[in-house]
């Protein structure tokens, strides 16, 4: 069913009637994002040009009851931004404004079309940076770092989005603006700027953003360390935490990775080799050396068999091409591959590689990871060949992957989000009663259900209803927790 | 009015049964260390949540721990010392026996906050148990975790309103291996200029606060006259004493290294006097001391004032009366920040918060939805709620 004249004629209202796409084959573009698995068509697409259109343009959704879903850059790996069949797509991309950078507060103030990489480009005249560094910040946007929580390799040390916004302007699903958050951490009551970062573009649109900057690090030390085995690197990493040292970032690659990274990028991997472990500091220069040197140490301790020290800026920037390369290298080796995300305690890593192996091998898969190593996020890359029926298979791995994160005590996702992709697998992670009380959460922000629906919590409708035995919960399993 | 009922669990499933067994208003107390938000209104329970103590499990390669709700942050912070190991944050009345729990409900945190933030940056999981007696959880035990809304986030500032806090699971840091703190002696109106260096360098400080000297019993100097800066960098050994000499010469000319004890003088100006009505506020931190200065009563020598200089997070403590903290709740508001009554002397009948934020629609349907009785902690948000 495709909206009518006079819902269509209210959004040309709303936003200027050149700001709205009705165009079948224009509106295409919008039909998934970086999880172009689920595609659903539009049936308008609005590009509000401001705060006020963007909001009048949720008010006509609130009257007419039209389900919306707000859109960035669409790089998304969690079908979050995926359109809801006779829905509208709300596109921020351009409210791209950077409304200030003030370096006496060290804070910058922008439009969610804004991209992460534009906020540090704007903010690197005054010596200050915007911590947060998801791998895709040169076409991602705040609004959805923000919508998604978004996560990056130094994370580690500065943590991540939720940690940075400030202040979060917000067009709640009733078409009012509101703020969350302020000009400080203080807040008047709880702190519902927490509660919409990470909530997936379910309980609102945010249309102005307030980010802390941080000063540009006076040093960086990067190095590159080859092991002969995934335990010995796992184990560096952590007689670095033991050492109480944090490191801006800790990331791991395994042989399947770095083939694939060292083919399509040349950025001096060691091909072969087990597995290569990137470990970057940063701070104040005296406090990075006396610290680098002891990382340094600690990788000798642990049969490392080649460390490279990066000697200038050009070889630091290849280490990290090498290693931001990895997902889509991947490409390179295989014809087909699923990007899995999940989370498990850090000293679990071992544990949950060797079962991934053996689920590989089982389902007769090959799987690259890539990893935060520094603080048990993984990512999984499942290779396939969908010409040769391997599809589904890949995908029931991949899920299988994310469910084993949980059993170990983690989490469905450290970055990447639920969205869509894994509504159905939330039950894994939590109790009936843990997402009934989500549900009323998100409720009392979308009364009517029309903010980005279908995503985050499971549905009948998409999951299938499943009433079922009682089933106990993994962490329960475990004796984590206990049920009532 | 009749006394009401005490209670007092010690597990998760006692604080259900308490929750459900008692019916009408109920309040949430932790260790009482201080007079938060509004006074509460004429309550059937008490729950008393210093019950709920211990460590559940602590992981130390993780560095995460999880512990009950009511457990006092300073024991928690020495059980996890033998590992090298603790909860980073530094509220005042962490040293009063302030319970983990109690400290999120009131978003209380301390200078650290610069650089570890608050308990809504440390919090990584929660269990809690809503005024209808369901048990929900959220977060988990893994530091990096995006699956699901974020409950933890709603109970911190929500002052006992919204569900009683049983179990929390908490990111962990390092214990410093050596910590130096720089004081330097200065006015209020100097501090943002005197710390803009150390703000805008690459030295890393864990904490950029100033505190009025005046302890608040009218001895000394007006609040804002006389004030020192206090930096706090940690650091490896090796390090330390590089560092130190670089930020004293950051500091400029009065620059001194001095003792931890300076962060003892400063939370007691965060804790006020009893006779005090002690303000938490928060505003951009350029507008603070121009601020904090206009505030009534802040320039006479019965007032003592903190400042986060990079944070924007102060406390004034004042010689006030009911109307003078409405007047700097409204001053605050008019400047674009907020601010809430932290401590009062019994009876001051001052509220405890000022103009409303635009989002207080929001939280008062999150509260219809998740305490449609209103049951929990009357009157903490009068007149908001
Ligand atoms: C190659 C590649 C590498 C990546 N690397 C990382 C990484 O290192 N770390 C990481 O965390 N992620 C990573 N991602 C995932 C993705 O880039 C992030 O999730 C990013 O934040 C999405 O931003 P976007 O602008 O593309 O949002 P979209 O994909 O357009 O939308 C994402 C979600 O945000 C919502 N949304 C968008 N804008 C708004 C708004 N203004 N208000 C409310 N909701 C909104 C949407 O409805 C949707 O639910 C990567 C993706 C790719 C393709």
């Amino acid at each position: 069913m495709a909206l009518d004249k006079t819902i269509h004629s209210a959004f040309a209202r709303a936003t200027g009637p050149e700001n709205v796409i009705d165009d079948p084959v224009r509106c295409r573009a919008y039909e998934c994002d970086g999880l172009t698995g689920y595609r659903v068509v539009p049936d308008l697409v609005l590009l509000p040009r401001d705060a006020a259109a963007v909001a009048a343009a949720v008010r006509v959704c609130a009257e007419h009851g039209v389900a919306f879903v707000a859109r960035g850059a669409g790089t998304g790996l969690s079908g979050g931004a995926l359109p809801v069949a006779d829905g509208v797509v709300i596109s921020l991309s351009r409210l791209r404004r950077i409304l200030e950078i003030d370096p006496v507060n060290r804070r910058a103030v922008i439009e969610p079309g804004v991209t992460n990489l534009e906020i540090t480009a704007a903010a690197a005249p005054h010596g200050l940076y915007y911590a947060p560094d998801p791998s895709s910040q040169q076409v991602c946007t705040i609004g959805g770092n923000v919508a998604e929580n978004s996560g990056g390799a130094h994370c580690l040390k500065y943590g991540f989005t939720t940690n940075h916004v400030l202040a979060t302007e917000v067009v709640l699903p009733d078409g009012s603006i509101v703020t969350f958050g302020g000009d400080s951490p203080e807040q008047a009551g709880p702190d519902l700027r927490g509660v919409f970062v990470g909530s997936e573009g379910t309980l609102g649109i945010t249309t102005k953003i307030t980010v802390r900057l941080l000063p540009t690090p006076e040093t960086v030390r990067t190095l590159l360390a080859d092991f002969p085995s995934i335990g010995a690197a796992g184990d560096v990493v952590s007689d670095i935490v033991a050492a109480g040292i944090v490191p801006a970032a800790v990331e791991m690659m395994d042989t399947l990775a770095i083939e694939a990274a060292e083919q399509a990028v040349h950025a001096g991997y060691t091909v072969g080799v087990a597995a290569a472990l990137v470990v970057e500091l940063d701070g104040p220069v005296e406090e990075c050396e006396v610290q680098f040197d002891q990382v340094k140490r600690i990788c000798d301790r642990h049969g490392c068999t080649r460390l490279h020290i990066a000697g200038s800026a050009e070889e630091r920037a290849a280490i990290w091409r090498g290693r931001k390369a990895a997902f889509a290298a991947v490409g390179r080796i295989s014809p087909d591959y699923f990007v899995q995300d999940g989370v498990v305690p850090r000293t679990r890593l071992g544990e949950v590689l060797d079962r991934i192996a053996a689920m590989g091998k089982a389902a007769g898969l090959r799987v690259a990871n890539v990893f935060h190593a520094g603080d048990g996020n993984l990512h999984p890359l499942v290779l396939y060949n969908a010409a040769a029926g391997e599809t589904e298979r890949a995908e029931r791995l991949s899920a299988q992957i994310a469910e084993l994160c949980v059993e170990l005590g983690g989490s469905l996702s450290g970055e990447h989000g639920i969205g869509t992709d894994k509504a159905c697998s939330m039950p894994k992670m939590f109790s009936r009663d843990d997402l009934a009380v989500m549900q009323r959460v998100r409720d009392a922000f979308d009364p009517d259900g029309l903010c980005n629906p279908g995503k985050v919590l499971p549905t009948p409708r998409l999951c299938g209803e499943r009433p079922g035995p009682y089933r106990p919960h993994p962490l329960e399993e475990a004796g984590v927790i206990e049920r009532l | 009015m009749s006394t009401p009922t005490a209670l007092r669990p010690t597990d998760l499933r006692g604080v259900r049964d308490a929750v459900l067994d008692s019916a009408g208003p109920l309040a949430i107390a932790g260790a009482g260390t201080a007079a938060w938000a509004g006074d509460l209104h004429p309550v059937d329970a008490v729950l008393d949540t210093t019950g709920l103590t211990g460590v559940i499990a602590h992981n130390p390669g993780d560095m995460t721990v999880s512990a009950y709700a009511g457990t006092p942050l300073r024991e928690l912070n020495e059980t996890l010392a033998a590992h090298g190991q603790r909860v980073a944050l530094d509220a005042a009345r962490v040293a009063r026996g302030a319970t983990i729990g109690g400290l999120i409900a009131t978003a209380d945190a301390g200078p650290a906050a610069l650089a570890r933030g608050s308990m809504r940056d440390l919090v990584i999981g929660a269990t809690v148990v809503l005024a209808d007696g369901t048990v929900a959880r959220s977060g988990g035990h893994v530091i990096k975790n995006v699956a699901g809304y974020d409950l933890a986030k709603l109970l911190h500032g929500s002052y006992g309103t919204l569900g009683v806090l049983v179990e929390v699971v908490l990111r962990l840091h390092p214990v410093p291996k050596q910590t130096a703190t720089l004081a330097l002696d200065c006015p209020l109106a100097e501090a943002a200029g005197r710390a803009a260096p150390v703000l805008d360098g690459p030295y890393e400080p864990v904490a950029v606060e100033w505190r009025s000297h005046s302890s608040g019993d009218g001895s000394g100097p007006a609040a804002t006259e006389a004030g020192r800066l206090l930096v706090r960098i940690e650091a490896t050994p090796d390090a330390l004493g590089a560092r130190a000499r670089r930020l004293l010469r950051a500091l400029g000319s009065g620059a001194t290294e001095a003792g931890a004890q300076e962060w003892a003088a400063h939370a007691e100006r965060v804790r006020g006097r009893p006779e005090q009505a002690v303000l938490r506020l928060g505003a951009r931190p350029s507008t603070l001391p121009g601020l904090l200065a206009a505030l009534p009563g802040a320039a006479t020598d019965a007032a003592a004032l903190t400042l986060g200089v990079g944070t924007g997070v102060a406390t004034a403590a004042l010689p006030a009366s009911a109307e003078d903290v409405v007047a700097a709740h409204h001053a605050v508001h008019a400047a674009g920040g907020t601010s809430v009554l932290r401590d009062r002397p019994a009876g001051l009948g001052a509220p405890a918060w000022g103009p409303p934020p635009s989002a207080l629609r929001v939280f008062k349907a999150v509260k219809t939805a998740l305490d449609p009785e209103a049951r929990l902690g009357p009157g903490r948000f009068d007149p908001w709620i």
